[in-house]
């Protein structure tokens, strides 16, 4: 029997009037990869708050080597060697790397005044061991998701961290990143640092956890060996029913062209040709930064177009703001649901109803009863659920309020649909339901563009898919001939041209 | 809910304050408390209607997670331009168009000047805490300027500007004219187009973008509000103080802001009511009559009021876990 580096037993939480955990439990053991899944809502990120010292449980004892310990606060969890990757990433945005990684650590003793050097020798050698090349002056804001995520990893290490949690550590990077993440992953269990792995991604558990905790509405499910068990039974245990998560490409014959966009160029992309056709899913896969928000931004006039052509449904057009694009029947999802597309402080209808206001007013004035009318039909579309329509949107789950930003944006109808990374770290079951929008979407003759940092994703819902790097188009592959490998390959690698 | 709970904490508030008031009314010769009488509790609402107009257009600013720091500046400005309209220009106009005259013209400088700051801020994209900083200073100077700094009196005699006084220093219009704004702003953010993209642009306003929403144009309408309330506040107070004074309204702007935080109205934007902010407004009148009732010296009251803004404030802070 290994020895027990954390357990965790009866925790309680209650937020307001909602319970979060209920008697949830947590066991990881020394030098182990323990993943955490449960749909969102379950309790993993609450149970790693917890843990991290960031919110006090109501109820629970914690042991730590086998001492009954109490983590009021994120000192006493760096003072016990618990470190915490947050799913968004609690960097300073205008310190700078260095400072991001001495401020608040008990491991580095700052003086009265700022010691560069010293401050660039305690932190290198631990950047060393992630891999992140950069320099510790520049402000973390110029650094790519992926270049962050490294560093909050490297901070967590200076910390003299035994026990890392990561909560949903790929939902932003593409696979060459997550490699590099799962590399340094197995480096750490082999100097037998544990890390505790919450994510929602079946394949990267089976890759890297020794051991899987699953959780359900606040309670610990069970525990299971990753080896001794396989993804229907973990789903099983997630939701209480079985899924199919496996369903090809749909074959289907897609019409007239809609888009066609030839030598488009603005300061993020390179002379980007492609089209787009009636009833088509176009997949736009790339690394983080290759330029696939870009063209997002591009075509729904956020971004200056300093040259190409587009021409929508066979008319020229040069996007000018987003209410151009709108008028013209595009519509963006942005990658970014709660800094980019919600307001987290209005209710369900009203985020639902927010850009088909002027539609249903008269005069000017508002007519709720349109709104929640609307807000019916489109339900049904994307699968939504909740109480009450005057629901606010911060109390709902990620799906959830992924679903009520997709309502927003199917109830304007537009022709194109640009979908940003539309599943990203929400639950197996809202993808599910959202592949289906998708689907719908298509076989209404709608087009659709999907951009995703999952393969199987591309791979499941596109009748074609356009790989980008570094703002250039390096190849577009029809759904039945892709392979994650080709993608990967145009991707990641300069000389790869179909 | 939980917003419907946090709008009763102020008027638990409000409640408390007026039981304190009546308690510790004085008492008149006959027994009866002086804070009760008819009178006294016009007189309150007299008194806050100026700041309490202004206050409604704040929040609108405040919502769309701006402040707007020049409408005290811009209350002196129309109060100054009122007076002269009345005792300097069309001489030969009959009375009742030349005070219309007067009045509109002055009001809609006021919202001209408020329509600038909404454009500097909407398309300079400069804070509007900077922005408004700066039309603070600048309208009062040229409040100033135009009226070499002196006091223009409007007459006790029997010109234009005596009669425009007499009947704009009624309490039933100066109350009228708060209760009306009231209803206005009140309707505008809970029933309109406008008001709901007014709470969006606050909220997030990058997604407000995304959604495709009109920033900018509803951003000028909403400064150009403020200055046309405190252009409106502006006549009135000509004709409460017989004159036109380019010293007027030192301050008001910070009690308009308290009065809109006070109310529960989130000062990063996005959440708050027309609803709040006139709890808010009725906190101040109150509270000041009962420590003007009870000869409780000024400077002190200051500090009273000061205590009352940051409990109020802090009683009504979000709890989340």
């Amino acid at each position: 029997m290994p020895e027990s580096l954390l357990e965790a037993s009866g925790v309680d939480k209650h937020f307001g009037g909602v319970a979060a955990l209920r008697g949830a439990s947590l066991q990881v053991h020394a030098g182990e990869v323990h993943a955490l899944m449960g749909e969102n809502g379950a309790g993993k990120s609450t149970v790693a708050r917890i843990v991290a010292g960031i919110v006090r449980a109501d109820a629970g004892s914690f042991r730590v080597d086998g001492r009954a310990v109490t983590i009021a606060s994120p000192q006493d969890a760096q003072r016990l060697g618990i470190g915490v990757i947050h799913q968004e990433l609690d960097l300073f945005p205008n310190l700078s790397a260095g400072e991001n990684m001495v401020i608040g650590n008990l491991c580095f003793q700052e003086g009265r005044w700022a010691r560069f050097r010293q401050m660039d020798a305690f932190c290198r050698p631990f950047l060393d061991q992630v891999g992140l090349t950069c320099s510790l002056r520049e402000p973390v804001s110029a650094f790519s998701i992926g270049q962050r995520q490294l560093l909050a990893i490297a901070r967590a290490l200076s910390m003299n961290a035994r026990l890392l949690l990561m909560d949903e550590p790929t939902s932003s990077l593409f696979d060459d990143a997550v490699e590099r993440l799962f590399g340094l992953i197995r480096g750490l269990r082999a100097r037998s640092v544990s890390v505790v792995y919450v994510s929602h991604k079946m394949d990267e558990i089976f890759r890297i956890a020794d051991r899987v905790t699953v959780m359900r509405d606040g309670q610990t499910v069970g525990t299971r060996e990753a080896a001794s068990t396989n993804s229907t039974e973990l789903i099983r245990m997630m939701v209480g029913r079985e899924l199919n998560l496996t369903s090809g490409p749909h074959a289907g014959a897609t019409g007239d062209a809609v888009l066609e966009v030839a030598d488009l160029s603005t300061a993020r992309l390179r002379d980007v040709s492609f089209s787009l056709h009636r009833g088509e899913v176009l997949g736009v896969a790339g690394l983080v930064g290759a330029g696939r928000s870009e063209l997002g931004a591009a075509l729904f006039g956020l971004d200056r177009i300093h040259g190409g052509r587009i021409r929508l449904n066979g008319a020229e057009w040069a996007p000018r703001s987003p209410r151009d694009a709108m008028r013209h029947g595009i519509g963006l999802v942005p990658e970014d649901r709660r800094t980019e597309g919600l307001m987290m402080s209005m209710s369900v209808r009203e985020n639902a109803s927010l850009a088909t206001l002027g539609r249903n007013a008269r005069a000017g004035f508002l007519h709720g009863a349109r709104e929640i009318a609307d807000l019916r039909a489109v339900s049904r579309q994307v699968a939504f659920h909740c109480a009450s329509p005057e629901v606010c949107v911060s109390h709902l789950s990620g799906g959830n309020q992924q679903k009520v930003l997709l309502a927003r944006w199917l109830l304007l109808h537009p022709g194109i649909l640009f979908l940003d990374d539309p599943t990203r770290g929400i639950d197996v079951a809202a993808k599910q339901d959202i592949y289906g929008m998708i689907e719908g979407l298509s076989a209404a003759g709608k087009a659709v563009m999907l951009v995703s940092s999952e393969l199987p994703e591309l791979l499941r819902c596109c009748h074609r898919i356009m790989v980008l790097r570094e703002g250039r188009v390096t190849a577009i592959y029809d759904g039945a001939d892709a392979t994650p490998e080709k993608i990967m390959a145009a991707a990641t690698l300069a000389e790869a041209h179909a | 809910m939980r917003a419907a709970l946090r709008r009763a904490q102020s008027m638990v508030a409000l409640l408390a304050i007026l039981v304190l008031a009546v308690i510790v009314s004085p008492v008149a010769s006959d027994g009866s408390r002086i804070f009760l009488e008819i009178g006294n509790l016009t007189d309150i609402l007299r008194q806050i209607s100026l700041i309490g107009m202004m206050s409604l257009a704040m929040t609108f600013v405040i919502l769309t997670g701006g402040i707007d720091l020049s409408v005290g500046s811009i209350l002196a400005l129309s109060t100054s331009l009122t007076a002269m309209f009345l005792t300097r220009a069309w001489p030969t106009m009959p009375y009742g168009s030349h005070i219309a005259l007067a009045i509109a013209a002055a009001v809609a400088l006021s919202a001209v000047a408020g329509a600038a700051n909404g454009v500097a801020i909407a398309t300079l994209r400069v804070q509007p805490f900077i922005v408004t900083l700066a039309s603070m200073i600048g309208l009062r100077g040229l409040a100033k300027w135009l009226t070499n700094n002196e006091n223009i009196d409007i007459g006790f005699g029997r010109d234009v500007a005596a009669s425009f006084a007499e009947v704009f220093r009624a309490k039933a219009i100066v109350i009228g004219a708060f209760a009306g704004a009231s209803a206005v702003f009140w309707t505008l953010l809970d029933r309109t187009v406008f008001g709901r993209h007014v709470r969006a642009i606050g909220d997030n306003e990058k997604a407000a973008e995304y959604t495709g929403l009109p920033i900018r144009v509803t951003k000028v309408w909403v400064y150009s509000l403020t200055g046309l309330l405190a252009g409106i506040a502006g006549v009135l107070y000509a004709a409460e103080n017989h004159q036109g004074n380019p010293n007027a309204g030192v301050a008001y702007e910070l009690d308009a802001i308290a009065a809109v935080v006070i109310g529960g109205t989130r000062l990063s934007g996005g959440r708050g009511s027309i609803s709040g902010t006139i709890v808010g407004t009725l906190i101040m009148g109150v509270l000041t009559n009962m420590l003007r009732l009870n000869n409780v010296d000024s400077n002190v009251e200051m500090m009273i009021k000061a205590v009352i803004i940051v409990l109020a404030v802090a009683v009504q802070r979000e709890r989340n876990g």
